[in-house]
């Protein structure tokens, strides 16, 4: 077999969410005009694999444009970079022309690159040769150059087919000291602008130039970190290969603090497996993270691309990377007693290496969290001459807090699931009044004298028969959705027992104001339109309370009012009458998580279907509700894998069993999935059903809940079933 | 006279089609292929015996769509028959149950009894 490996790039099964990227490049690449397009993003997001795997797709892939990748270095000099980009130029298209990798990995000198130009009888490019060498010989950087630059548009006009630059680093284009080789970008642009040549370039700051511009139209690409969940499931897929323990919520909490940068991630897995260390615990990654971050793979990366060279550069990025606001220039100059000359030099280069922002004389910081800690780490220990274990112990404990905090706000999102949970676990049955009260409540529970249903009463809660969110029925308006839930009062199924529960939740850190009560009845007085029939109960919850005159209103307004602490004792009180009515033995189920990764393989689906039903047998669902699930998630599947972009591309399942239902999760890193909004296939003529386009209505008609949700890189279903308890008939039908 | 293989079987100008227990694009269409011979060497009457087959895609759905409109095109009956419950509710969902009938089990299909669209095993 031949070899096709062009520049390096890592593993395909190391590689995650670029899918959407490379496939946008590629495809503008060959389209008549193609836009110019400057890929930005910070360092180690992914921009040169990302173009590497562009090029090879469109070396090996298609025929309507030559590809050139270049890489810019930071050279000694113009001359010097106008030898390397000629080579490059001239042997990437020999190798397209020859269809043979090796001329793109090798190094190949003038000499030879002229010869084997002349032996394919391409003599206009061996001229550029003769023309380099006599520019070089004449000392004439400007001439060198020009014929340098020049180069693709010459194998443009030989070829018949037009080149497709893929520029690299291009903020290293103006050399390590920045703006030092002002020819050798004002020459580039200009190449750039005009000789129309297309082209993709990326590069780690805004303005590449310090200013100095591109003239052309261009689009605009931000490449930021992967998401939380992509995140998750590469370093999870890395944990496996590098055989670590790992925890998925733990891995979300190291996504969310490294901001899913894939160098990071992957180091922090090498870490862990090269030290035996698992990724299991907030402990452990505190630990892998610092230790990672000082000695290691990390911290390495970092010292070098930042080459903080001066204790003065030091003192201003720290400065910026603490501050909650941006600083102006004459605020560090009075700060660090500096002149203005040398603090230019040093806000200059910050600004290149993409660490500060600078507006206008306003400097904002622009580094992400890892390079932050790293920055403190250095400055601790070097400027305030702290030992490297006092720091480190001093980041494992905010490490260890903001894990805690991300934990803790992870369980807050579940305050709507929770109501949602109360109001189908209603079933008829009867609480205090007071648990409906949030004012009554809280004026009884601050003096300490809790009385019984005496005077307060009980409320008599009706049977639910559903319960969902009101995003179809309101999608303009601001603010979360209600939840709707439909039942019947006094257990009697008649028009005049219909009721309909309109639950707003607050899930935030303050208090339900005014405000809210306002927007919540007069959302639910527009949402009644909806259920005229019905009588409509209303029902506020706020995870922090109500504030007093919000209290008030609610009452008057007949609104029911609860936070979470009321919230849960309703909860435990309903779920307690619901066991006594069932007379069935107390279980506690634990939310129990599962995942499954399926390679790009011939009925790879129907592992995911076997796995759904063990999981699901162990849960109790009937064997109709689990043919229903096992039939749905392998439609998903097959969707997932139809829409990777990678024919290698794995499909990603994570099943969540919990006491009264499973979630499945199917992500596949590539666009988004098959809607029912999109066009289908028109129905055969004589009345049968349309032949295509089924998917996602059998996914519909088989689940209770199901929904897509975009993401970037990719895009993930999320498929519920509903657990009834064997015996009601109900399992797997609508709850 | 009957004649039984592995996929099919022959009972006089029936022919019963026994597909595997997954009906992808690949398995679908040599269903088709299968029934298509059939149609050409004159038999009328096509049974799909769905008693072996646990998941339908939505590929194999199309196919089997298409395969209706082909045997209807070429004057022949097909019926489908052993459906287990969530193959009944794929078949609902794309609405095919109201165009097709669909029996208990296969020798009802043969014989052609009465009790059809609807009528389906529980496995």
């Amino acid at each position: 077999m031949k070899d096709r490996m062009l520049f390096p790039t890592c593993p395909d099964g190391e590689f995650f969410g670029r899918a959407r990227e490379i496939d946008y490049i590629c495809r503008r690449a060959s389209e008549k005009p193609s836009p110019a397009i400057f890929l930005f993003g910070r360092r180690w997001t992914g921009k040169t694999e990302t173009l590497r795997r562009v090029y090879r797709e469109l070396f090996w892939n298609q025929a309507k444009v030559v590809p050139l990748y270049y890489q810019f270095k930071g050279y000694g000099s113009p001359e010097e970079f106008s030898e390397d980009y000629l080579k490059e130029v001239l042997k990437q298209y020999l190798a397209f022309r020859l269809r043979d990798a090796r001329y793109v990995r090798q190094e190949i000198s003038l000499d030879k690159l002229d010869r084997l130009l002349v032996d394919n009888d391409l003599y206009p490019l061996a001229d550029l040769v003769a023309i380099h060498r006599e520019a070089r010989k004449a000392s004439d950087t400007t001439a060198a150059l020009r014929n340098a630059l020049s180069s693709p548009a010459a194998v443009s006009s030989r070829s018949g087919i037009p080149v497709y630059l893929i520029l690299d680093d291009l903020d290293k284009a103006a050399g390590p000291a920045g703006g030092k080789d002002l020819q050798l970008t004002r020459e580039l642009m200009g190449s750039l602008t005009l000789a129309q040549t297309s082209f993709v370039a990326s590069a780690s700051v805004r303005v590449p130039f310090g200013g100095g511009a591109f003239n052309g139209s261009a689009e605009a690409m931000e490449m930021t970190g992967l998401d939380e969940e992509l995140s998750a499931s590469m370093m999870l897929d890395l944990c496996r290969l590098y055989h670590v323990d790992a925890e998925t919520e733990i891995l979300k909490l190291a996504a969310n603090r490294l901001e899913g940068n894939p160098m990071y991630m992957k180091s922090l897995v090498w870490a862990a497996s090269k030290t035996g260390q698992g990724l299991t615990t907030l402990k452990e990654f505190a630990d892998v993270y610092t230790a990672e971050l000082f000695d290691g793979n990390i911290g390495l990366a970092l010292r070098s691309a930042l080459g903080l060279s001066g204790i003065n550069s030091l003192r201003v990025l720290h400065s910026c990377s603490v501050a909650q606001r941006p600083i102006s220039d004459e605020e560090l100059s009075e700060r660090f007693r500096q002149g203005a000359g040398e603090l230019n030099g040093i806000i200059d280069g910050l600004s290149r290496a993409g660490l500060i922002e600078v507006n206008l004389g306003s400097i904002k910081w622009a580094g992400d969290a890892a390079v932050k800690d790293f920055i403190y780490y250095v400055y601790e220990t070097r400027v305030k001459g702290r030992s490297a274990e006092e720091v480190r112990t001093y980041l494992a404990r905010e490490v260890l807090k903001e894990g805690f905090n991300f934990r803790s706000s992870k369980i807050s999102v579940k305050l709507k699931d929770e109501a949602a949970e109360v109001i189908k676990a209603f079933n008829n049955q009867k609480i205090l009044k007071i648990l409906l009260r949030n004012q009554s409540f809280a004026a009884r529970f601050k003096k300490g004298s809790v009385k019984g249903p005496g005077d307060e009463g009980e409320v008599h809660l009706p049977q639910t028969v559903g319960c969902f969110d009101s995003e179809r029925l309101e999608a303009g308006e601001a603010g979360g959705p209600i939840l709707v839930a439909h039942g019947f009062q006094n257990g009697r199924y008649d028009s005049g027992n219909e009721v309909v529960w309109m639950v707003s939740v607050k899930d935030a850190a303050s208090p339900v104001n005014t405000g809210d009560v306002e927007n919540f009845l007069r959302r639910s007085l527009i949402l009644k339109e909806n259920f005229r029939a019905a009588r409509l109960s209303r029902w506020m919850v706020g995870r922090e309370g109500f504030t007093a005159e919000a209290g008030k209103r609610a009452d008057t307004e007949g609104v029911f009012s609860s936070d979470a602490v009321q919230l849960r004792i309703i909860r435990e009180n309903l779920e307690e009458g619901s066991r006594a009515s069932r007379k069935t033995p107390d279980r506690i189920v634990p939310v129990r998580e599962f995942e499954v990764v399926l390679p790009s393989a011939s009925k790879a689906e129907l592992v995911a279907a076997r796995a759904v039903e063990e999981i699901g047998t162990e849960m109790g669902f009937d064997d109709a509700a689990i043919g229903q699930i096992k039939a749905a998630l392998v439609e998903a599947c097959i969707n997932a894998f139809e829409h990777s972009r990678l024919k290698t591309a794995k499909v990603f399942l994570r099943f969540v069993a919990s006491a009264d239902r499973l979630t499945i999760y199917v992500q596949n890193g590539g666009v988004d999935f098959d809607s029912p909004a999109e066009p289908l296939s028109e129905a055969p003529s004589d009345g049968l059903p349309r032949k295509r386009g089924w998917g996602f209505e059998l996914m519909k008609g088989l689940m209770d809940e199901v929904r897509v949700e975009r993401l970037r890189g990719g895009a993930k279903i999320v498929l519920v079933k509903y657990l009834v308890e064997k015996g009601d008939g109900r399992n797997g039908q609508e709850v | 006279m009957v004649k039984r293989y592995k996929n099919f079987k022959e009972v006089g100008e029936t022919v019963v089609l026994y597909p595997d227990n997954y009906i992808n694009d690949i398995e679908g269409e040599k269903l088709e292929e299968l029934c298509t011979s059939y149609l050409e060497r004159g038999f009328k009457k096509v049974v799909i015996d769905f008693s072996e087959t646990d998941i339908i895609n939505s590929i194999g759905v199309s196919v089997l769509i298409g395969m209706i409109e082909k045997v209807r095109d070429m004057n022949g009956n097909i019926l489908f028959s052993g459906l287990k419950q969530v193959n009944y509710d794929v078949f609902s969902i794309v609405g095919l149950t109201k165009h097709i009938m669909i029996y208990e089990t296969e020798e009802d299909a043969i014989g052609g009894n009465a009790k059809a669209s609807g009528a389906v095993t529980t496995a």
